[in-house]
This record gives C-alpha cells, structure tokens and sequence, in this order.
C-alpha cells in the first residue's frame, strides 16, 4: 500500500507526458513547402486519391458528386466527398490547425479565402504547378480574379449564381393584367398596378441580412457602373460617399411599409426562405422576389413548393433585375463558391485542373443546381429553362461583379441595410461602418 | 477558455503547526498531479491566450506583435462587440443585459417561488416542477424553446396561443428590438429552480421560533418576509447571484443553439463573440483578446467568492 503511494503520482505524470503531442508530424503538410522544382508541380506524396469537403447536401452534392465521378473515370485517382453541412468554416479551420487538411476544399467566402492564403494554409495553383494564364481563357473576364489574393491565384471559381434576377409567377401576372419591369418607373409602376389589383407587391426575407445586401449591390451597380463598385468594395471604398446613401434610399423606394408583405416588422423577422415561400408557396401572400438565381431551386424545391417543379414559364419565371434611370443595362452582379488547394501534390494538381475544363462544367451543369462559369460550357446542357436563361444573362452581360458583401473583411453592411430599412437615420451608421471597415481591412 | 475556482484542497490545516516552515513531501506529492494537469489544461493555455490576445494571432499561432490593438479595436471599432449608444448595443452590452436581468428574475423567481411553497402542502411536486428544467441540457432547453418562439401558429406554442387572441404571429427571435429579451427569458426558466432550491433550503434553516416570535409581537407578513426573511437568506442569496452571474458571463450554448448571434449580430454575447471571431472568421488573436476580456470580467465575481468562502470559514 505504502509503495503504491508512491508510485501512484509518477505513474500519472508518465501518463500525462506521455499524452502530449510530440511536436508537428513532419509528414502531412497544411502549409507545405512550396513545391513545383520539379517543374511538374506536387510537393507531397500522391497515393491515388483525394478528398473533397464541401457544405453542399442534397441535390447540390449529387450534382458534384457526379463531377467528382467523371474526375475517378478520366484519372483513375479516387475522389472523396466529405460533407460538413453545419459550422463549415469553423470545421475547416480546426481540420487544417490539427494537420489534417482535406485535400482540396470549397472555401466559405472569399473573406475566408483571404485569411486562409495569408495564414499559409492554401496552396496556390502556381506552386501547384498551373499557370493561371493557361487557364484564363476558360472564364469569362474577371471571373478567376475573385480567388486572387495578393496577386496569386488561390481559389478557383467553380459555380456561380446571378443575382440580377426578379422571381415572380407568370400566370398570376396574367390574372392581374401586369407585366415584368424594364426600368426602375416601370418596376415601381408594376408595385402600384399590383396593390391597385388587390394583391402585395414584394415578399422580403430581411430576417437574413444578406438579402439586403445583394439588393444594395445590385442597386448600386446599376446605378454606379463596374469601376465605382470595385472601388467601393475595395479597401479604399468610402461607405460615407453620397453614392452609398443614393443607393440605400434608391431601393428603399421600393422597400417600403405599403409594398413589402408583413410590413416592415414581418419582413424583418422573415428569413430567406421563407420569403420565397411567401411568392411561390401553394398559398402565396406576395407576388415578386428579388433574389439570386437559386431562388428557383429553392421555390421549386421541397422546402417550399415541389408542385412548381416542371411549371417553369408558367407558374414561376424570373425578369432581369431592370434598369435604374436609364444606367446599368448588361450589368450583372453573381455569387458563386471558389475551390482550393489545401495539400500539394500531383493528384491535387490533376483535379484542380479537372475543374477548370469544359467536361467538368458541363457535367456539374448537368445537375441544375448551378451555372458553370466556363465559358465553353453549353448552356443547352442546363435542365430547366429558367437557369438556361440564368446562364445566358451572365455570359452574354456586358460586365460582371461579384458579391460584394462577401468581399468586405467584416460583415456589417447586412446589419446597417437592416436598420436602414426600420427607418433608422443611416448617415451616422455608414460612418462609423468606413471606420471599422478600413481597420478590418487593414487586420485582414 | 476554461475557468474553475482554486482547488479545495488547501486546507488551513499547515498553517497550525506550531514551529516554522516543514515541508510536507507526502502532501506535495499527492497534490503534485491535480497541479500538473492544472498547469497543462488550465495555467498554460490562460498564459497562452494572454500572449495571443496581443498578437495578430494568423493560423492560430504567434505571427505578429499587436501590442494592445486588438484591445483598442474590441472597444472603439467594433460595433458588434460594443456600440456606445443610444441604446448601446454589442455582445458586450447584450451580456451586460443577461448579468442584470437573468440574474434578478432567477433569483426574484426563486425567492418568491420558495417563500410561498413553503406554505402549500405540495410543495414537493411544485419544487420539483420547478427544478426539472434543470435536468434538461441547455442544448435542449435552446431546441425547446426554439419550438416555443417558431413565428408560426401551428408550430409555435407561443404563437398559438397568441393567435387564439388574433396576435401575431410574432417573430421574437427574428426581431433585433426582442430576440434579447425572449433569450433571457429562456436562461431564467432554466435556471430559476436552482435558485428556488437553494432558496428554499436556506429558507428552512429560519428557526420557526424567530417568526413565531415576531408573529406574538405583531409583525405583519410583509415585515416578517422583509425584515426577518430576507436578512437571514441573504447570504444564501448572494451564493445564488454570483453563481448565476458567473454562469451568465460565460453563456454559450443557448444563443448558439437558439440564434447564432442573430438576427444579424444583436444577440451576440461575449463568448459567442469570441467563438465568432476566432473560429470562423480565424481571427485568432482577437478572439483571444475577447476571452481575455471575459476573465478579466469574471475575476472581480471569483475574488468576491473567494473571500466570502474563506470569512465564512471563520464564522461557521
């Protein structure tokens, strides 16, 4: 007994010691070494297979779970899909922290992209050995520069969405005798004929503060032309510039009390899809939404309303989101998912540039969950009418800008577009949003 | 972030040996264990998070000195942790509204709900009533009451109800000017029966002797509740608030279940902040410097513990 006594608290400690890790395992690389000495790029070892994680569930991972099959067919290397559909970022970031990184990710966010690259934890496609010029031809202009992070290509745009695009349905247009918009007095025409016709103009999902901004940024595009928005989401953006409060005030003509459906309470409190419910449910409340272009897989789906699903043209249809005083004809602001490179070696490489060719997309596209933004991808290969003209309005527009939101370091524009939507005075809050945005962009 | 009280181990009994300082190897030994995991899972990631809050913190790991910038930033420019205002607004304040008014209804709750079961013969079924929320994980409680506030009258009880009286419905979780207060209102129905149990114990320790004699002396009710009740419960009663308030500091679990810190980021708290900007967003250090804030808000709390834990050594 007394011997035990003795040995009991080293046996402990021994246990404790030899618990702990025993420094950084030398073998699997999260910020390996740049490779490509070799010239043909890959820095690891490659054993024949990778893995893919991704958000995606449903109908969204069966559409790349097909792309991921047509890679294991053309390449023989295994592909592996891993799905985390809650706390992506966070279970990306502790994956990578504890060297275990999937291969090749979706990265939530181009914010999350930058702050991965600068934390060393992405590899570029140039030390995977490709050539961003080589690529280039395969997008549209502009596209691949939203995966660009001071001045390396990291992220791979592999599926975007529109987001100039007003859902409504076709035959309850017909029953009120109205017809789409093309320009901001025909659009807030159509609101009046509407409430004169007895029915509301506008469901609003502002519950989610990013349907906000997507309203914002389509606004100011329109009226502000490309370089203006570049500028704005850049780091040397100005929030308190006049054109910002033009912007706000331009759509909150539409957004008001007496058009939007619950007022502005409901509509504060209601999320996103239940917001396209309200236009496309089987007992519908409002008539119009504006919203990306994946609104019509959603209303057509089984959270809302699968009956819809093969009505397209008729009981569901989207008008390009119109034009304001005049401005913004062919411009078009998209959301979309980039891919990257979390381990480098030669497999990684081969998928990566699976990615970028035309089979790809056009196998992804196959699906109906997305819009390739390779360009030789036919739009004829799309199931549905509506995301053949989704797709036809981003490749034949005459200049494209990405979310802006999802540029900005910090998110504080949903929040702020929210108060001005209550009626909140907005100046002093654009204000102190230049504030905590230049110091959010200069700690990015 | 962890933080637990002192070990209960040391106890006063070294301090009265007679004669100078002995060294009590068999004592050290045993306690050298506890100290050690004490050191590895508590001492060296408190220090480790110090040092972290004052760095830029990339990846996680040391990458760039700040000095005190992400302090500065937590509290001049950043409208999500802390907006000075009218009303203020930020997880700062958010959690300066749980401290307040979770505390005060859980113990209110409590007292009243103890005072007047001690009057009733079943107490026990009204007690345990009370109590079971407690046994539910907050997790749960979060799901529950998700149900409770759904903005749909045929799922939402609350709604329901409401709609019987053609109200609503009510988003309380979807509005920035409720989702705060519906929050709380859940943290106290989870937390009231421990108040209520704790109350209730101390309430029994009141010698009948005490009010019966001030009944004989024409004490009305209300004086005996005020005047003799409260007095004699109040230590128990403090026990209950800084308990309550410690929890509350570090509340996570239901605004993760229940909101995620929305609508927006009007229901953040302090640790749901930090878990924001550290993990998602992987602002490592600024989170850390969020976590430091945190402790340096709690320490006041134990401190108070500590020395009322060791002067009431000295009078028991």
């Amino acid at each position: 007994m007394s011997k035990f006594r003795l040995v009991a608290p080293f046996m402990i400690i021994m246990l404790v010691l030899t618990a702990c890790p025993a420094g950084d395992d030398p073998g699997t690389g999260g910020s390996a070494a740049p490779g490509g000495s070799d010239g043909g790029g890959g820095g690891g070892e490659a054993d024949g297979s990778i893995t893919v994680t991704s958000l995606w569930g449903g109908a969204e991972e069966e559409a790349f779970q097909a792309v991921l099959d047509a890679f294991t067919e053309s390449s023989g290397i295994k592909a592996k899909y891993e799905a985390n559909r809650t706390d992506y970022p966070t279970v990306l970031r502790t994956r990578i922290q504890g060297g275990n990184p999937p291969d090749v990710a979706i990265i939530p966010g181009i914010g999350t992209l930058r702050s991965l690259a600068r934390d060393g934890s992405l590899i570029s496609l140039s030390e995977l050995g490709i050539d961003q010029a080589s690529i280039e031809a395969n997008y549209a202009p502009g596209i691949l520069d939203v995966g660009v992070v001071d001045e390396e290509l990291y992220g791979i745009m592999v599926k975007l969405n529109s987001k100039a695009t007003i859902w409504y349905s076709p035959d309850r247009f017909g029953e009120m005798g109205v017809e789409p918009a093309e320009d901001w007095d025909a659009l807030l025409q159509l609101t009046e004929d509407i409430k004169a016709a007895g029915g509301t103009p506008w469901a609003l999902g502002a519950g989610d503060g990013w349907t906000l901004t997507d309203w914002f940024e389509i606004v100011y595009l329109k009226m502000n032309g490309p370089e203006a928005y570049d500028t704005l989401f850049s780091p040397d953006g100005d929030w308190t510039d006049p054109t910002v409060q033009a912007a706000i005030d331009k759509m909150l003509e539409v957004l008001t009390a007496e058009n939007i459906e619950g007022g502005i309470d409901g509509a504060s409190a209601t999320l996103f899809v239940d917001a396209v419910a309200k236009v496309f449910s089987t007992s519908p409340s409002a008539e119009l939404y504006y919203g990306g272009g994946f609104v019509g897989g959603i209303a057509t789906g089984a959270d809302v309303n699968p009956d819809l699903a093969g009505q397209e043209g008729t009981a569901i249809d989207w008008f390009p989101f119109p034009t304001i005083d005049g401005n913004g004809e062919g411009l078009v602001t998209y959301g979309g998912d980039v891919m990257a490179a979390l381990v480098n070696d030669s497999d990684v490489k081969e998928f990566m540039e699976f990615l970028t060719t035309a089979e790809a997309g056009q196998v992804w596209a196959e699906g109906g969950t997305i819009i390739s933004p390779i360009v030789s991808v036919d739009t004829s290969v799309y199931p549905t009418s509506l995301i053949q003209a989704e797709a036809e309005q981003v490749t034949s527009a005459e200049a494209v800008r990405f979310d802006g939101s999802d540029l900005l370091p910090a998110d504080l524009l949903g929040a702020l577009l929210q108060s001005a939507l209550r009626g909140e005075d907005t100046a002093p809050l654009l204000e102190e949003m230049q504030a905590a945005m230049t110091t959010a962009w200069e700690e990015a | 972030m962890a933080v637990a009280s002192p070990p209960a181990s040391r106890d006063p009994q070294p301090k009265r040996r007679e004669g100078g300082f002995q060294v009590n190897w068999t004592a050290l030994l045993f306690m050298l264990p506890a100290a050690l995991l004490l050191l590895i899972f508590l001492v060296f990631p408190a220090i480790f998070t110090v040092g972290l809050s004052f760095d830029r913190g990339r990846g996680g790991e040391f990458s760039e000195f700040v000095g005190l910038r992400n302090y500065i930033n937590l509290f001049t420019n950043d409208p999500n942790f802390l907006r000075i205002g009218f009303p203020p607004s930020g997880a700062l304040w958010n959690n300066v509204l749980w401290v307040v008014f979770y505390t005060f209804f859980c113990v209110f709750l409590g007292l009243l709900i103890a005072v007047m079961a001690t009057r009733v013969r079943y107490e026990a079924i009204i007690k345990a009533i009370v109590f079971l929320p407690m046994a539910i994980a907050a997790t749960a409680i979060g799901v529950i009451w998700s149900f409770v506030y759904f903005p749909n009258q045929n799922t939402g009880l609350l709604n329901g109800i409401l709609g019987i009286f053609n109200i609503g419905p009510v988003a309380f979780l979807g509005s920035p000017d409720t989702v705060n207060w519906a929050l709380i209102a859940v943290g106290v129905w989870g937390s009231v029966g421990f108040a209520t149990v704790i109350l209730s114990a101390a309430l029994k320790g009141i010698s009948t002797e005490v009010l019966e004699a001030a009944r004989v002396d024409g004490a009305s009710e209300r004086n005996i509740f005020f005047r003799i009740i409260i007095p004699m419960v109040s230590l128990p009663i403090s026990v209950v608030a800084v308990t309550l308030v410690v929890n509350v500091i570090k509340l996570f679990d239901l605004i993760y279940v229940m909101t995620r810190g929305g609508p927006g980021t009007s229901s953040r708290v302090i640790a749901f902040a930090m878990y924001q900007e550290a993990f998602p967003a992987g602002r490592y250090g600024y989170g850390a410097a969020i976590a430091i804030v945190m402790l340096l808000l709690l320490v006041p709390v134990l401190i108070f513990n500590i020395r009322r834990f060791s002067t009431e050594r000295v009078t028991a």
